[in-house]
């Protein structure tokens, strides 16, 4: 997988803001782990270059900017030597910190807490080679901060018998290349691993004895898996039949618009955690997109959705009859997909994926069915509950759980109980997801969320916000909101939204939601570490780690 | 009938094996083989036949393929260890799976002289005993799927266990060979010029139980033998699942765990005086034989890799320094295992 050129960083403290903001992108677990450990601490930087930043932690995100905070609890000091102390893995650490190269002040609890924040980015971030570009980039830039450069296979033999050990060798002496991984592979080279010891004489550890965790960078992969699966699409879709202009090239134009590639990693990932092949997942990942797709183009039709990922939905630009028979042909298709596995999977698997397929479609046309009724009936439900149900049947199935679910039945798994493994920690998951989704239907910013702004208000989509709001506001404002909801989608208008929202953001309907994503998310990681705790911690299962934190560190 | 039909789950195994592993010098072709005898069914009842042979081949871009643990076997299978004979004598080497998929017949001779017996004691009153002799050459015709390759010359290794252990207790172990290349004729006739055999047994118990071993051989003699204080092994990268297939078919019904990442790189030292040695070896090929475990649920994994491997080095104040293929074991590393 190819790099995007590292950014110009000119100071420390841009560094360790574009450390901060490359993890929040592409390791969510690793930012999730040291927001909690930083929970509460506004950590003031100054840095060997004079540059200062600050660090804090909001939730399971951490905050970093290129400023000073006015009034930190925890003040550190690095020099660039102590800076390599923490992540610069392609050299060796420095034996020992110097005076006055590093100090850490502020109330014992703090300072302890900043300290296992430090190593946690430190023995976790490390390894992603993006985190490892940036810092090369930086060192590259300015080397003689860095102190002189440690000379390499200088040594001549014979050596004394320390030096010649295997670590020391695989460390130094024939060191693997960075970019020496396996291309092609999809869930694989985001991170470099350093060499470990099995033996050294006197105490042996397994060679299988996978460390404690494994992180992935999910930016990459996710890019990775889309794009692989995205060339299947593109075998998939027929693309010399007729009719092409009214079906085909209509198959074509939602798949093309590119989504993050959520429901390919986890098919992928899950068949490679349980030791499958990457390319048994590849055709049952392009089904589940044209499922997804063919659910989509319906729902836009259902809802009166006039933007799906920053374009027009397909219904708006060639008509509802053109767009339904569309979506029938995406589920048509995907279901020949499905049944294309038989000579590659075999019998047992392809039966299994079709058992795993019309379960998911199951839940995903009653959880549709759910939410259509409550807005034909005008009816918003009282309790969160009633919103968890719908959600997961008509999101959480397709998008989290049945990917996971389906990615092992590639790999071979058929057992329902180590499938059942994914049901509970994604089915959280994917509860969270959606909310979050919904809360960034009002807040985000629609080139980066691709649907209309407000959308979600002025379909009168019954999202967890709605909820709160008609259970916490007074008999007046709950009568408004029964008005406006009766109306018609297309009498209401973008003012109506707009008060509708502002209306929630004063009974704090917001943040209720964000909080309930997280309470359910974090539920949902919880359940991941002890559900799945049998599978071995692989890269693959650390894809699946940090898709499970994914949802509790995303920026809102 | 499964190959342990009487035994129950607490019985742990008397165990003899002769293991063997070929590649052939052109490089195309690879070959794992083991036959186990099994000790007497718990009940001491006679006559029940107790045992297991298996035989995977390997050829080059298109993997691994095995039998199951029943090929037929031509009796008595040629060894340097069951009965004397002349030392540059062949003998016959017949393995051929049920199914004719992947078949071996071979003539086998010796070019060296095996090295001294070890032992692993570990677990409560478990060993494993093992005796090795690489620089063993093969000739004759292999079948992998549906090609046959004839008049196949090839350098190799063999070896025999004896031994009583549970899988769960023995954990796991690394283990591996290199021969110096014999691409000529005369070469072969003189076998290879270098040979070097490594062990690592890692038993869960009790904790100073795993140990370590480094052999070296020259002219077919053992020159030098590195104990486990003078050995070290270290790891490096993970091996892409896309280049490992599972092995006998049937394994997918034995509710097989999934397993760990073999590591791409393996690396192992040894140094005693100022004799010095490195073996750098790169997994390329990975077939994971699973293994029914007669004292657990879940099968025992063991995977036979194929890659190039680097040796170098001083021994005996004469450098040492080759390219070749080998072929490591990783044992153990699936869940349950």
């Amino acid at each position: 997988m190819t790099e995007a050129p590292p950014p110009a960083i000119d100071s420390a403290a841009a560094l360790l803001v574009a450390t901060v903001h490359a993890l929040s992108e592409r390791a969510p677990a690793i930012v999730a782990q040291a927001a909690h450990q930083l929970a509460g601490i506004i950590l003031g930087l100054r840095f060997g270059d004079g540059s200062m930043a600050s660090l804090t932690s909001h939730r399971s995100r951490l905050r970093s900017t290129p400023l000073a905070p006015e009034q930190p609890t925890v003040e550190a000091y690095f020099d660039d030597r102590a800076l390599n102390l923490l992540f610069d893995l392609e050299r060796r650490p420095v034996d020992q910190v110097w005076e006055g190269s590093l100090d850490i002040r502020g109330e014992r609890a703090d300072v302890l807490a900043t300290i296992r924040t430090f190593q946690t980015l430190s023995q976790r971030a490390a390894g992603l080679r993006v985190v490892q570009t940036l810092w090369r980039a930086y060192r590259d830039r300015t080397p003689q901060r860095w102190g002189p450069v440690p000379v390499d296979d200088a040594q001549p033999r014979p050596l004394r018998a320390p030096q010649w050990s295997a670590l020391e060798y695989l460390d130094r002496r024939g060191p693997e290349d960075l970019g020496d991984c396996d291309e092609g592979a999809l869930a694989r080279g985001t991170v470099r691993v350093p060499p470990r010891v099995l033996w050294d004489g006197y105490r042996s550890v397994p060679w299988s004895l996978p460390p404690a965790h494994r992180d992935a960078d999910l930016f990459s992969t996710l890019e990775g898996c889309r794009l692989r699966v995205g060339e299947e699409l593109q075998r998939i879709i027929p693309a010399d039949r007729e009719p092409r202009a009214e079906l085909y090239d209509l198959i074509r134009l939602y798949p093309q618009r590119a989504g993050k590639g959520l429901r390919p990693t986890l098919i992928i990932a899950s068949c490679a955690a349980f030791s499958g092949s990457t390319e048994d997942a590849v055709r049952t990942a392009a089904a589940l997109e044209l499922f997804h797709n063919g659910f989509l183009v319906h729902d836009d039709i259902s809802d009166g959705s006039t933007h799906r990922r920053g374009e027009p939905t397909l219904h708006e630009s060639h008509g509802v009859g053109l767009a339904v028979n569309a979506g029938d042909a995406m589920n048509l298709l995907a279901v020949d997909t499905v049944l294309s596995n038989l000579p590659t999977l075999g019998l047992a698997r392809t039966i299994g994926l079709i058992h795993e397929v019309l379960h998911m479609c199951r839940e995903t046309v009653e959880g549709q069915a759910i939410e259509l009724a409550w807005i034909r009936d005008n009816v918003v439900p009282s309790g969160d509950e009633d919103y968890f149900t719908m959600s997961m049947k008509k999101t959480g199935w397709y998008t989290c759980i049945s990917p996971c679910r389906l990615g092992a039945v590639c790999a071979g798994v058929t057992d329902p109980a180590v499938l059942g493994g994914f049901d509970e920690a994604f089915r959280l998951i994917g509860i969270a997801f959606q909310i979050q989704d919904d809360v960034l239907n009002l807040v985000g910013e629609q080139a980066l969320y691709g649907k209309e702004p407000l959308g979600d208000l002025l379909e009168g989509k019954r999202t967890i916000m709605l909820i709160h709001l008609t259970r916490s506001c007074d008999e007046a404002t709950r009568g408004w909101i029964h008005e406006l909801l009766a109306t018609s989608r297309s009498s209401r208008t973008f003012g109506d939204a707009q008060d509708l929202l502002r209306v929630m953001e004063r009974h704090g309907s917001l943040d209720y939601a964000v909080d309930v994503a997280d309470r359910l998310a974090h539920q949902g990681v919880r359940r991941f570490e002890e559900d799945l705790a049998f599978l071995p911690e692989t890269e693959a299962k650390g894809v699946l780690r940090q898709i499970a934190h994914y949802v509790t560190t995303r920026p809102l | 009938m499964g190959p342990f039909p009487l035994s129950p789950l607490v019985d742990v195994l008397e165990r003899r094996w002769l293991h063997y592993a070929f590649l052939s010098v052109d490089g195309r072709l690879g070959l794992v083989a083991n036959v186990a005898w099994l000790g007497a069914p718990p009940d001491g009842s006679e006559g029940a036949q107790r045992a297991t042979s298996i035989l995977l081949v390997h050829r080059d871009g298109a993997g691994w393929d095995a039998s199951q643990f029943n090929t037929r076997t031509r009796t008595p299978l040629w060894s340097a260890f069951t009965r004397p004979h002349p030392h540059r004598q062949d003998g016959p080497f017949d393995l051929t799976a049920v199914s004719d998929t992947v078949a071996a017949r071979l003539r086998l001779r010796r070019t060296g002289h095996p090295c001294t017996s070890q032992c692993a004691p570990f677990a409560d009153g478990h060993f494993l005993r093992w005796q090795s002799e690489p620089g063993v050459l093969a000739s004759g015709s292999w079948r992998f799927r549906d090609e046959v390759f004839d008049e196949v010359t090839a350098v190799g290794y063999h070896e025999r266990v004896r031994g009583r252990w549970g899988w769960p207790e023995l954990g796991g172990w690394v283990f591996g060979f290199a021969n110096q290349a014999v691409p000529t004729a005369a070469e072969q006739a003189q076998g290879p010029a270098h040979a070097v055999v490594f062990t690592l047994i890692q038993p869960l118990q009790p904790a100073d139980a795993a140990t370590a071993s480094v052999m070296f051989w020259r002219g077919g003699r053992l020159l030098r033998h590195f104990p486990r204080r003078r050995v070290s092994v270290a790891v490096h990268g993970e091996l892409d699942e896309r280049h490992i297939v599972m092995v006998p078919e049937l394994a997918r019904l034995l509710g097989t765990p999934p397993m760990v990442t073999i590591p791409r790189r393996l690396v192992i030292t040894a140094a005693a005086g100022e004799d010095r040695l490195c073996l750098d070896f790169r997994c390329e090929s990975v077939a994971r034989v699973v293994i029914p475990a007669e004292t657990a649920i879940n099968p025992f994994s063991v995977h036979e890799v194929i890659g190039p491997v680097t040796v170098d080095g001083v021994v005996s104040r004469r450098s040492v320094a080759f390219h070749t293929r080998g072929i490591v074991e990783f044992a153990g590393g699936s869940s349950g295992d």
